[in-house]
């Protein structure tokens, strides 16, 4: 039966949300076409992360596990899904638009000679063809994209954060797994070092409620404010390019057309003006507040509400209503 | 060390454009250097300038592209190849890394760079790619590049912190604008460009198995409310209620 291969990125056993909406997807369209809704998962322990895949729909389960794959190379990823591919043969290979797939998508397309379809909102297959839809000039507009799927080749498409809900839909899937082709010490780039994140384990595309920051924020006067907004709400922590280059915020918060796409709930964007290389970033959550003190901030024309005012004065009594409201 | 640097022209995002009967229609027509191609410039120009070496620029593009390559040569590379399409050429990633791999096959770069995406649609696939075709080994989105003997070190920005990775040269890397500020070209800069040697190739690429079909505006949000009032205390207040019960966001 033809299938529909998604790869399922794992960070400490946990399956990427991007991955569990990209799979839902996926097990949309097998439906509507008879196919298999197959997923694949690269981890220590591969196997272990079968059961949540069968819970989104994964009736087969590709399982590659390897110590390296707890810190994988983009070299042993691209083999990896090369290997998987082989197998599976599928019409479709389905992934999310993280840096990690990023960094594999472009060399594993040009190993399979498949056409890629990257960082979609939107995507369908009608016969051989696949058709999908993708933010382009930092997502002023939505281009619409086509390939036809090559003979014995998949269409490869790599799908934005929040571009589709994540569903369950258990079934018991067939584990199959697979042996990894590459000795990860063949590969000729080599890791020296990992400087973890600063901001602790949660991914900010994972988030369902990010407090942003901008230059606006300034210090760590400012930044003490944000950290308790976020607190309060239980966000993550963003940050627009210019406080991640002044140092204030980590790299990996930059939310943007270089950083991160995120779609939350609810975004709160703190003293950030709303350049369009930042909203190409965020405009995908669902309710957006902007605190910034110009009223003719760009910003506030993507706002689901705007507060024209100076975050230390709006900031800290917002902070107490939310504690209130929360109980807290 | 020898770099390859691609590089290309792309429509200025910031100038005013429309969709007009489902075309793209960039009203001024501005273009600009790909700012991620801009960095990965940057970045080698840098490199030469601590550790020796050369710096070709490589294009892919039709005869108005020639401009952004003569800026390339500007801000401080050495020499240009212009692989010259024609002006109504569709091009897909395929069909610009097949002429890129044909024409730096047999070239002696150590170090090819790219940028990590194009500015104006962001598909961040013509580096890995490229580097697949051309069998060297390659990291993604570098936010840091220095040289160690014959092998390039690179910061890697990943979805949750960084790698710092060697790679040994034959290689290449994608660029991410994080990772410096392009230098304006100077007055110097510019007059030294026109005497620097520009290679122009006529190149016919391959028809794209991926086709841009239409364009369309993004789905309009529902326009928003300030939340006003003069006391910071009362304007918490109804935001609070506002994100409570009519978003139901908290
Ligand atoms: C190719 C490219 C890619 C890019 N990628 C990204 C990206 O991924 N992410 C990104 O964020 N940017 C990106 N940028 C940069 C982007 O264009 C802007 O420069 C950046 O987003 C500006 O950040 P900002 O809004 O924090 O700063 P500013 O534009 O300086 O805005 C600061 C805002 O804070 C307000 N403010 C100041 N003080 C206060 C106060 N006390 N209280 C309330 N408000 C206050 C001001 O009114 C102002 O609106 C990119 C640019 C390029 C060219
Ligand atoms: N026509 C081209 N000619 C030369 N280099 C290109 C061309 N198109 C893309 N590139 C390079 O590849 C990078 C990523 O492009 P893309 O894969 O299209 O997002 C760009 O930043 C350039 O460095």
């Amino acid at each position: 039966m033809p299938t529909i291969l998604t790869h399922v990125p794992v960070s400490d056993g946990t399956p990427n949300r991007t991955a569990l909406e990209a799979l839902t997807r996926a097990r949309q369209i097998a439906g509507e076409n008879g196919w298999t809704c197959a997923a694949s998962v690269f981890a220590p322990d591969a196997t272990a992360a079968a059961e949540t895949l069968g819970r989104y729909g994964a009736q087969t389960v590709y399982a590659v596990s390897d110590d390296a794959f707890a810190q994988p190379l983009g070299g042993l990823v691209v083999d990896a899904l090369a290997t998987v591919i082989r197998e599976a043969a599928p019409e479709i290979v389905v992934m999310p638009s993280t840096e990690g797939m990023k960094d594999a998508l472009g060399g594993l397309a040009q190993r399979l000679g498949a056409p890629a379809l990257p960082d979609v909102v939107a995507f369908s297959a009608s016969g051989t063809a696949v058709e999908a839809t993708r933010p382009v000039m930092a997502a002023k507009f939505r281009a619409t994209v086509t390939a036809e799927k090559p003979a014995d080749a998949p269409v490869l498409v790599s799908v934005r954060a929040g571009s589709y809900t994540a569903e369950e839909s258990a079934v018991t899937p067939e584990v199959i797994r697979v042996a990894l082709a590459t000795d990860p010490a063949s590969l000729k780039a080599s890791l020296r070092e990992v400087i973890a994140s600063a901001s602790g384990g949660v991914d900010l595309a994972d988030a369902t409620v990010v407090v942003a920051a901008g230059r606006g924020v300034r210090d760590e006067s400012g930044k003490a404010l944000v950290d308790e907004l976020a607190e309060v709400t239980g966000a993550a922590i963003g940050a627009s390019r210019a406080v991640v280059e002044m140092g204030l915020f980590p790299p990996e918060a930059q939310i943007g057309q270089t950083g991160k796409v995120v779609a939350p709930d609810l975004y709160f964007a703190v003293g950030i003006s709303g350049a369009i290389q930042h909203v190409a970033g965020m405009t995908g959550s669902r309710t957006i507040v902007a605190i910034n003190k110009d009223p003719d901030a760009p910003i506030f024309d993507v706002a689901t509400y705007g507060v024209v005012g100076d975050l230390h004065q709006v900031l800290p009594p917002l902070i107490a209503a939310l504690r209130e409201a929360k109980g807290q | 060390m020898r770099f390859a640097v691609c590089i290309h022209q792309v429509p200025d995002v910031a100038a005013p454009a429309q969709v007009r009967d489902g075309q793209l229609v960039l009203d001024a027509g501005r273009v600009v250097l790909d700012a991620y191609a801009a960095s990965a410039v940057e970045a080698a120009l840098q490199l030469k300038e601590s550790h020796g070496g050369e710096v070709e620029v490589v294009l892919v593009g039709p005869q108005k592209a020639a401009e952004t390559l003569r800026k390339a040569l500007a801000m401080g590379a050495d020499r240009g190849t212009h692989l010259l399409i024609p002006e109504d050429a569709a091009l897909d990633s395929r069909a610009v890394v097949a002429l890129l791999a044909e024409h730096l096959g047999g070239s002696e770069a150590d170090a090819i760079l790219t940028g990590k995406q194009s500015q104006d649609t962001d598909a961040g696939l013509v580096g890995g790619m490229l580097a697949e075709a051309l069998g060297r080994p390659y990291v993604t989105n570098a936010v840091g590049l220095e040289q160690d003997g014959d092998s390039l070190v690179v910061t890697r920005q990943g979805d949750r912190g960084q790698e710092v990775i060697a790679l040994p040269a034959p290689c290449l890397v994608t660029c991410s604008n994080d990772m410096n500020d392009p230098r304006i070209p100077n007055l110097k800069g510019i007059m030294a460009s026109k005497k620097k040697p520009v290679e122009t190739v006529e190149a016919s690429p391959e028809a794209p198995a991926v086709r841009t079909v239409a364009y369309a505006m993004p789905p309009e949000r529902e326009p928003g409310q300030r939340v006003e009032g003069d006391e910071p205390a009362a304007v918490a207040q109804t935001l609070v209620r506002l994100l409570s019960d009519e978003a139901r966001a908290i």
